[in-house]
């Protein structure tokens, strides 16, 4: 994700370091207001952790190796405008000292890295553990999501950044100036390779890293969450009713529906053939296949959005949107009934997992 | 660090080169996927020589070392700007050819430093610009037709091709600059320069602890490292405990780092620490920074109008 000088425009850059010199400054005001002069030696500390975390090859399945970047971690442990300060620094050795990232794509590089990762982990982590105690495994899964979404939310902000170059600077005949990839192909590239192998490392490191800290040092993990209780068995998780569910889905979908009237044209490979545009593709004639099948299943009950006598398009067409979301919005409330009576079943399961909790704090009374 | 090779012995060379051992890519026997652990302790191992090579080369007698930081800065990274906003291939290879100079002017081993650019580059900007070059992803005039898709011919365009280029001799020279940089400049009057040119004290303060307690961190990384390769016998799997060791081995490294942080800070105030720096060494701009500067200067700013014309 470190881009090197060359990739990105001198504007490009400027709006960079236009973002990211402001939030260093209320980051260091932020900071030297909590823990006065404090703040170095700790800072400086958690800077040389982060780009020691990015030498750290975490094993993933298949025999290869992969490194995280530690934002979401210091998130976590230390708050995010901690965490900024700290990757930040750490970016300014790989770049003065390695090469690793350029100088002036530095502050684009921060806006990624230290910025959008750990805010995006930071507020993540917050919203699923609020509530729960410091030794809760919910703490671990939180923090593990907050990895793995704030690593994404950073490489798709990066994807951009690099896919918006070919469509702003350009020479007359097309010949794009810096990176030369738009962004239908820098952001999968991207998104590809953060989704599935470093995201997976940012969450083993952030996870796992919390998961050890419980077990051993208590008192970091508090200086973040000093209400936090340290041991408490958890409350229990509001139980979700189908009925709710069931209204949420049809509030949403109610809420898009209005979108279906400005897209313009068809869904992509919803076109019936007769409406295709086989020229643009090569080809004289509809295909076999499509032709034969195309009609395979004519029993709807209704025939297209709309009146069959085309009358009043826009009316026929929120009518239809109302009928298919009622139908959905049945559909979800049965799964969830399902599910409900499935989970109950389970917790009666005498072998089942929550009733080993109840044993464990049962020894715990009895102790 | 720096200060102390300033005034011993340049590090010795057999401990900066690489050992030659059998080659592990896989031609003699079967192939492997390297341990992590090894990775790793590879990794640390390389950043101690990289920092020791630099320290010496810093060290040496050239046109680089003997100028100001300050000024050397501002005209390496002003270097950098114009080659961002140079537009054509000449003009970016003569930008290159002036950092190679400087390299040979400032006692650097040329074949080293085209290398250490060189190595970078073919990786990571090469090998990602490749598709770009093709019709698939840069339409324009196709100069080498590859294959026919549906009668139009598909392969390399002039415009991908020129675009590569293009990038590929930016990313190269910066690259260089930079290195330029941090090889001729001691990493203390690197900071001191950063700091006389406005970036706040906390910053600067920061990075220069953090540099000094990365290799007292590495040290620890390295041990435990070492000490899980010397306790497993035979090859580390990559499974479930491996990923616990790593994050295990991460965990105690941030409560080490905090539990130091605590003794550091107590150590600074008893000596004094209010929150000011204080440094001893004080710099002055003489005749030869200035007129490297100007050269500097003259050069992008004939490159930028150069280019401009010649390309009007």
């Amino acid at each position: 994700m470190h881009i090197p000088d060359g990739y990105l425009s001198p504007a490009t850059c400027a709006v960079g370091f236009a973002i990211t010199v402001p939030m260093a400054a209320i980051a260091s005001a932020k900071i030297k207001k909590t823990v006065k002069t404090r703040q170095v030696p700790t800072l400086a500390m958690l800077s040389a952790v982060c780009f020691l975390i990015m030498m750290f090859n975490v094993p993933i399945p298949d025999g290869t190796t992969a490194h995280a970047v530690g934002g979401a971690l210091v998130a976590v442990l230390l708050g995010p405008w901690a965490a900024l300060i700290a990757v930040a620094v750490a970016l300014a050795f790989q770049a003065l000292l390695f090469g690793d990232g350029g100088v002036l794509a530095y502050g684009v590089n921060v806006l990624n890295m230290a910025i959008i990762l750990p805010f995006v982990s930071y507020g993540i982590y917050r919203l699923i553990s609020k509530g729960s105690a410091l030794t809760s495994t919910r703490r671990v899964t939180a923090a593990a999501i907050g990895g793995y979404v704030g690593i994404n939310a950073a490489a798709l902000a990066c994807g951009i950044e690099l896919g918006i170059q070919p469509l702003l600077f350009h020479t007359a005949n097309g010949t794009p100036l810096y990176s030369p990839y738009h962004l239908s192909q820098s952001v999968p590239a991207m998104m590809l390779a953060h989704l599935s192998v470093a995201g997976v490392v940012e969450a083993i490191i952030t996870g796992g890293v919390i998961a050890y800290l419980q077990r051993a040092n208590l008192p970091l993990l508090r200086t973040n969450n000093p209400d936090s209780p340290e041991d408490r068995t958890e409350r229990t998780p509001r139980k979700l009713r189908p009925i709710y569910v069931a209204l949420a889905a049809v509030v949403l979908m109610a809420a898009l529906t209005p979108l279906g009237l400005l897209a313009p044209g068809g869904a992509f490979g919803e076109d019936a053939p007769s409406k295709l545009n086989l020229g643009g593709l090569g080809l004289k004639a509809i295909p076999s296949g499509l032709a034969k099948y195309t009609g395979f299943w004519k029993h709807t009950l209704l025939d297209g959005y709309g009146f069959s006598s085309g009358a009043h398009p826009v009316i026929g067409y929120i009518l239809s949107a109302v009928v298919g979301v009622l139908a959905i919005g049945v559909a979800v409330f049965v799964v969830a009934i399902i599910i409900r009576a499935i989970s109950r079943r389970r917790t009666a399961d005498p072998s089942s997992d929550s009733t080993c909790q109840d044993k464990a704090v049962l020894s715990e009374h009895v102790r | 660090m720096s200060a102390l090779a300033e005034r011993t012995a340049p590090t010795p060379d057999w401990l900066l080169n690489r050992e030659i051992a059998l080659c592990p890519c896989g031609c003699i026997g079967k192939r492997r996927k390297g341990s992590y652990v090894q990775k790793t302790i590879n990794g640390a191992s390389g950043l101690l020589r990289q920092v020791m090579f630099s320290d010496d080369t810093s060290a040496q007698r050239g046109l680089l070392q003997r100028l100001d930081p300050r000024i050397k800065l501002v005209a390496l990274v002003g270097l950098v700007v114009a080659g961002s906003f140079l537009r054509t291939i000449p003009g970016l290879l003569a930008l290159y050819a002036a950092t190679l100079l400087l390299a040979a002017t400032s006692a650097l081993p040329l074949g080293f430093f085209i290398k250490r650019v060189w190595l970078f580059v073919p990786i990571f900007t090469g090998i990602v610009l490749i598709p770009a070059t093709l019709s698939i992803v840069t339409s324009g005039d196709v100069v080498l037709t590859l294959w026919h898709w549906n009668g139009q011919p598909e392969g390399f365009t002039q415009q991908g091709l020129m675009s590569a280029a293009l990038v590929v001799c930016r990313v190269a020279s910066s690259i260089s600059l930079v290195v330029l940089l941090t090889l001729t400049t001691p990493w203390t009057k690197l900071l001191a320069a950063l700091r006389a040119l406005g970036v706040p004290r906390m910053f600067v303060l920061i990075i220069g602890m953090a540099y000094r307690y990365l290799f007292l961190l590495l040290g620890s990384v390295s041990d435990m490292y070492e000490a899980r390769k010397a306790r497993t016998v035979g090859i580390e799997r990559p499974d479930r405990g491996a990923r616990r060791f790593v994050a295990a081995t991460a965990g105690s490294l941030l409560g080490k780092s905090m539990v130091i942080s605590e003794e550091v800070h107590q150590a600074m105030v008893s000596r004094g620490y209010r929150g000011d720096a204080r440094t001893l060494d004080r710099h002055r701009i003489g005749v030869p920074d200035l007129s490297f500067f100007v050269a500097a200067a003259l050069f992008a700013s004939a490159l930028l109008v150069g280019e401009h014309v010649l390309g009007a």
